[in-house]
């Protein structure tokens, strides 16, 4: 596979407009951290937006930043860290991962309770089509309705669409109190009900709350035994109600902020990584098939979001596991299941998310020759 | 005039077959007494809440229910004739006009379809009245976040068109951010429901792409939202200033602290003037030259704390006085005179333009002077009342329509403000959507290749261009597109 | 380009009433805040029959782009109940109010109003005429015609079981227990407008106002000579004979120097005081009326102030729903509540939309009977939702109109007076002190 990397949106532009010429499909890349997400790319040639990079514009008091896509989020991490300040994007994998890529695949971490996704975070786009066209939508102010919404159709398009060049994004200021707490819990379908219950009644929003099974605690806080891990933030007063609100769960034990980079990147590169998830209400059902498709898989670790009703399955790879999970993932799903990271052949247990009479439009008119990451999103109608 | 467009859109014919034949058809599914069909009863349907556009549709259509709406649609499809679909006709950009078209009046899908309060959604018809919704979930603690300041009258469908915003989306994020799934019919008469509540949503956020596309790409039959806990606490301050600049420098000190308020509001001395005196009064100082309004909410613990460091920082930067409303009455009262602020204007003078500009909040205070610069300039009468909180501005001008000097001023002044805001590196609309009355300024943010992106997205959902023709994008941005060398397949073909 | 449109400002009914009132046409700036306010258009939805589309017709009027002739504008003026609700939200002070009545009169030198309105009317004019009509409807509540004929289809049966409401109404202060009235006088002199439909129907409630008054300290009288308010023909466009009655009222009250002029119908209420403006062209009479209007109260408002006074338990629910003309017309809000709550007690129990217009409105259930009953039936469903004993509200035509309602649906539900409440309570302490004393004084 070639590689060609870009410094420039009018690069960026020549290049689709030259592989359009040639016809040839392009597998659009960030860093190149997490190449092995989503389906296979039937593509020979790769386009890196890696070199495009760096911050173009950051104003600190209109908490907004524009950076180029290939910024990374440890660049952006850093710089707005001088001004008290923070992306609240924290996806798996590490800071080493572009901003570009987190947009495109709308990837969001356990920050999500609170914040969002990227569509609620980015606030304009530019992107150059798959017809070769430069645009702008959205903008730099953190409030615009001028025009349809192509930055929302963007984000999370996979680059099927589009290839991104720059982005705009909200930044929020850091709290004065920012504290990690974990709190042991049974780790049975109940307890994660009771979780759950707990973060609903609660007058407010912890900026984090992920519940770790056993395994996967012992990998991040070196703790065998399934804990709820919460980040609670704010003035010192609301951060020590919170806390204290937390006592119904269990004895909240403070913990090092360490653990949510050590979730992040808890997952081996090769492993085969999905989530399943339904309405909040049902989290406990939801952990439960996980368990149950997890089940004898050696090195298999579970999270889940309950606040967003997601558990997330991490399984390393293997020939035995790869047998195992795809036939556990045969039967049919009781939950919606969104794939991240796996080989080819277990695919087809997942759907087809392009799969739309609009998906299949949308394609053909932003990318008519199919010429950027073609399957992977699936095929389009 | 923009609207003259809607005569090039594609389905020119369509016009002239809205006739007594299909007035007669449309009846049959809505019953006669939901078709208007002579010019006398379309009259109030000849304008939105932004009084100086008029257009006057052909005809009038008011289905009652979801299975009417779909048949309406399917109708006007298989004739081939433009629609318009319309909510509480409250927009701000004339969004809501027919020109010469059909006019599909969704008022009347009023029904509540399902809450569920566990989850923190419902899922309402698009007729529903923004308050209604939140009064309908308010007895399980519950609301919905985006509040526009015509929340008492206009309609979550409409909402979802505009992609409205409000007082209190500076927290809580703005109409986009609280929807989760649709139902819609597009202008083909094709069913599809985009998004969706069990579970994550992935691949193309079609919702994303519908919220904000101001009737273009067809009509939601049922909208999923999302709901917000009440706070458990509200604090409201009232902060007054001797100057414009001080109230500016003292919202971007609030913002810096990491505290983001419920809302942030300014208010200037001739808003304030004209809300004291009509019957909304609610006690803002009249001889102040700016007022913040700042709401504080969520669990009460640390709250106070909160509203302490607002008020210091408030006085350091200047305020003569800060006010905490002491209890729900006074609460409304201080809210009222914000919400109600843009139909006081109707006191100032018979006419009024809105405008809705977006700049960055660092440029508040030197985008203010020049705003009055420009009202000076040009001898107009602006009132500014806005989103502080995000640099969204309200410049109101306030003027007699019958006075043709006075109203060609004031359409200068409303040119140079909005490129001023644009200069500042901010957007046309924040808030209320382009429709008519802005589209002559998208050329100013948009270059004709993002113009024809947005065309190509309104193809996608309707190729016929039938659903609120000559909104949004100016006609002439899609034929550009169209001749790209990049588009037609075989110019790039090697 | 996107132009503001210049409007262009002709004045197609010159000297009409309406050209007098384009200042309040021009404050509108349509918002449309109006809409979820307005009962027609919440039961009809169609903006024709909301102020905000009301407006514009009369706009079009002015502007020539309608003839006073036109259906349209016929129709949708016809059908505004005249609530005044829509003031309540107005954020740019719209004086629909004027509007409306400036439109039906500039109408009226049209067309004629309708045979139905303008014989009811001519009653409400005459005072032999009404003494006969209220005496025959008397007749019939007492005969037990009125309730046999209830449910009659049709105005007939309708206004038979208005007048079967107002024997349940009244009849609920007919309980034993009577008292003095205690009160030292201190308060001042207040003259009692009576009322045509009041005194006609409401004789009891008229008494249970002096008696409650009394008790808290106000002087009462009933001035000679005083005739129907008026606001029935203001409503419909007959400013002619409104001005007429006016007049003979203004003198009437003259007469007595009073402090303040009670009126417990809050239609009668919010015409009184709304006199000063009803002869803002005539220098003559422009004067006496402001000073009028000025002195008239609603009987709530004096008793608020006066506390009210405390009196003997009431152990009912009730449910308040607000009279148009006392909380839109004359911006009466809390009085009301603050009589009911001096009840010990006394329930309140919400009701759903107690700000809507019942549709009654003045003589608008008989001339509009299809759109009023729409408008009732919403209202009747609200009632129906509460666990209420009773409706209380303060203006006979509602006590009439939900009475009527009520008795059609076979609810055990009725209306009532709230001064008859109070009354009750009084009525109550007062025999639950004599009972102490172990006899009945008086």
């Amino acid at each position: 596979m070639t590689t060609s990397s870009i410094s420039s949106a009018a690069h960026l532009r020549d290049c689709i407009r030259d592989a359009s010429v040639r016809g040839t499909p392009l597998r659009i890349t960030g860093a190149g951290t997490w190449l092995d997400a989503g389906r296979p790319v039937r593509s020979v040639e790769s386009l890196s937006i890696q070199g495009l990079s760096g911050i173009v514009d950051y104003v600190p008091g209109d908490l907004t930043l524009t950076a180029r896509a290939g910024t990374t989020l440890g660049e952006i991490r850093h710089e707005t860290g001088k001004h008290n300040q923070w992306l609240a994007l924290d996806p798996h994998g590490s800071d080493k991962g572009t901003l570009g890529a987190t947009i495109a695949t709308a990837s969001a971490g356990p920050l999500a309770s609170a914040f969002g996704t990227p569509r609620d975070l980015v606030l304009g786009l530019e992107f150059v089509t798959g017809t070769g066209s430069i645009a702008r939508a959205g903008g730099r102010v953190v409030k615009n309705v001028a025009g349809f919404d192509l930055t929302r159709l963007m984000t999370g398009a996979w680059g099927t669409l589009a290839v991104l060049s720059e982005a705009t994004v909200r930044l929020h200021a850091c709290p004065q109190v920012d504290e990690t707490i974990a709190v042991a819990i049974a780790g049975d379908s109940e307890s994660l009900d009771r979780t759950r219950q707990l973060l609903r009644r609660l007058a407010f929003t912890p900026y984090a709350c992920e519940v770790l099974s056993g395994p996967l605690a012992m990998s991040v806080l070196g703790r065998d035994e399934p804990v709820a891990l919460f980040r609670l933030a704010g003035n010192i007063e609301s951060v020590t109600a919170q806390r204290a609100s937390l006592l119904e769960l269990g004895q909240p034990v403070d913990v090092s902020s360490e653990a949510w980079t050590s979730l992040r990147a808890a997952e081996p590169t090769d492993a085969i990584v999905f989530r399943l998830s339904r309405h909040p209400s049902e989290i406990g059902t939801t952990w439960d098939e996980a368990v149950r498709l997890v089940d004898g898989a050696p090195g298999a670790l579970l999270h889940a979001t309950p606040a967003r009703g997601i558990v997330r399955c991490i399984l390393p790879s293997s020939e035995p596991t790869m047998a195992r999970i795809g036939s556990a993932l045969a039967a049919p799903p009781q939950s919606k299941r969104v794939g991240e990271r796996m080989p080819e052949r277990l695919w087809s247990a997942f759907p087809n998310r392009a799969n739309s009479e609009i998906g299949g439009r949308l394609k053909q008119a932003f990318d008519p020759r199919g010429l950027l990451n073609p399957g992977i999103l699936g095929n389009t109608v | 005039m923009a609207a003259t467009s809607v005569a090039s859109a594609p389905s020119v014919s369509a016009t002239s077959s809205i006739d007594q034949a299909l007035a007669d058809r449309l009846a049959a599914i809505v019953g006669a007494r939901r078709v208007l069909f002579r010019p006398s009863e379309l009259l109030t349907y000849t304008a939105d809440a932004l009084p100086s556009y008029f257009k006057q549709p052909a005809l009038a259509v008011f289905p009652g229910t979801r299975d009417e709406v779909v048949a309406v649609v399917r109708e006007l499809a298989a004739c081939g004739v433009p629609f318009v679909p319309r909510g509480a006709g409250t927009g701000l950009s004339g969004g809501a006009l027919a020109d010469g078209v059909v006019l599909v009046g969704l008022n009347r899908l009023t029904r509540v379809i399902s809450v569920d309060p566990d989850n923190m959604m419902a899922t309402v018809e698009p007729g529903v009245v923004n308050v209604a919704l939140s009064r309908a979930v308010g007895a399980y603690g519950l609301h919905y976040a985006p509040d526009p300041s015509s929340q008492a009258a206009c309609t979550i469908g409409g909402n979802v068109a505009e992609n409205a915003g409000g007082p209190h989306c500076l927290k809580y994020g703005v109409t986009t951010n609280h929807i989760l799934a649709l139902e819609v019919i597009l202008p083909s008469g094709e069913i599809v429901t985009l998004g969706g509540t069990d579970g994550e949503n992935e691949g193309y956020d079609l919702v994303g792409a519908f919220v904000g596309s101001e009737g273009c790409f067809g009509i939601a039959l049922a909208i999923t939202v999302r709901l917000s806990r009440n706070p458990e606490g509200v604090r409201t301050l009232l902060a007054d200033f001797m100057s414009i600049d001080a109230a500016a420098q003292t919202v971007s000190a609030i913002v810096a602290t990491g505290i983001i308020p419920a809302a942030l509001e300014m208010i200037d001395q001739a808003t304030i003037r004209a809300v004291e005196s009509s019957i909304y009064a609610a006690g803002y100082p009249t001889d102040a030259a700016a007022a913040l309004l700042i709401e504080l909410d969520g669990a009460i613990a640390g709250l106070e704390h909160d509203v302490e460091t607002v008020e210091t920082l408030c006085r350091a930067n200047g305020a003569r006085t800060v006010r905490i409303a002491r209890d729900e009455v006074e609460r409304t009262r201080l809210w009222q005179g914000r919400k109600k602020a843009f139909g006081a204007m109707g006191r100032v003078s018979s006419h009024l333009v809105v405008q809705d500009a977006v700049v960055p909040r660092t440029k508040l205070p030197e985008v203010l002077a020049q705003i009055h610069r420009v009202s000076q300039q040009n001898r107009v009468k602006v009132c500014n009342v806005f989103h502080a909180g995000d640099g969204n501005l309200h410049p109101n001008i306030a003027y007699d329509a019958s006075d043709a000097d006075e109203t060609a001023r004031v359409h200068v002044a409303m040119r140079e403000i909005m490129t001023l805001c644009v200069d500042a590196g901010g957007t046309i609309t924040g808030e209320h959507g382009v429709g008519l009355d802005k589209i002559a300024y998208m050329e100013l943010i948009f270059s004709p290749e993002s113009l024809a992106a947005m065309c190509t997205l309104r193809e996608v959902f309707d190729p016929e261009r039938r659903s609120n023709p000559g909104k949004v994008v100016p006609v002439h941005s899609c034929r550009e597109w169209h001749m790209s060398p990049a588009a037609r397949p075989s110019a790039s073909l090697a | 380009m996107s132009t503001p449109v210049v409007v262009p400002r002709e004045r197609a009914l010159p000297d009409s009433p309406l050209a007098k009132v384009q200042a309040g046409i021009d404050a509108c700036v349509h918002c449309g805040f109006c809409l979820q306010a307005c009962p027609t258009y919440l039961t009809l939805e169609d903006e024709n029959d909301s102020p905000r589309g009301r407006i514009v017709l009369m706009r079009s009027l002015l502007e020539g782009t309608l003839t006073p002739t036109n259906d349209s504008v016929e129709t949708h003026i016809a059908r505004c109940l005249g609530c005044r609700a829509c003031e309540t939200v107005c954020p740019s002070g719209v004086p629909y109010g004027h509007l409306l009545e400036a439109t039906r009169a500039t109408l009226a030198r049209s067309r004629p109003i309708p045979r139905i309105a303008r014989a009811i009317l001519a009653v409400f004019s005459r005072r032999s005429l009404l003494s006969l009509a209220m005496f025959g409807g008397r007749v019939m509540r007492a005969t037990g015609i009125a309730r046999l004929m209830s449910g009659l289809p049709g105005r007939i049966g309708f206004a038979m079981a208005m007048l079967t409401s107002t024997d349940r109404a009244s009849s609920s202060s007919d309980e034993p227990g009577e008292y003095l009235s205690r009160g030292n006088g201190t308060r001042g002199n207040v003259s009692l407008l009576t009322g045509c439909v009041m005194e006609g129907l409401f004789a009891g409630t008229n008494a249970a106002t002096e008696r409650t008054l009394a008790v808290n300290d106000y002087l009462v009288a009933r001035p000679a000579g005083q005739v129907c308010c008026g606001a029935l023909h203001a409503h419909a466009g007959d400013d002619e004979a409104a001005c007429e009655l006016a007049r003979s009222n203004i003198a009437a009250f003259e007469r007595e120097q009073c402090d303040y002029v009670c009126v417990n119908a809050a239609g009668c209420g919010a015409m009184m005081k709304e006199y000063g403006h009803l002869f803002a062209d005539d220098p003559e009479w422009h004067e006496r009326a402001k000073t009028l209007s000025a002195k008239v109260r609603d009987v709530t408002e004096l008793l608020s102030v006066a506390g009210p006074k405390r009196g003997g338990s009431v152990p009912i629910r009730v449910a308040y729903d607000a009279p148009c003309h006392l909380l839109h017309a004359q911006r009466v809000s809390s009085p009301p509540l603050d009589v009911l709550r001096a009840i010990p007690d006394l329930e309140l129990v919400p009701l759903v939309e107690s700000d809507v217009c019942c549709g009654s409105a003045g003589i608008y259930n008989l001339v509009e009977p299809e759109t009023s009953n729409v408008v009732l039936d919403r209202k009747l469903e609200n009632i129906e939702q509460t666990n209420a004993d009773v409706v209380a509200t303060g203006n006979p035509g509602c006590m009439m109109q939900i009475g009527a309602g009520l008795v059609r649906s076979g609810s055990r539900k009725s209306t009532v007076h709230l001064v008859d409440l109070l009354d009750r309570s009084y009525r109550r302490a007062a025999r639950d002190s004599d009972g102490k004393r172990g006899g009945r004084a008086k």
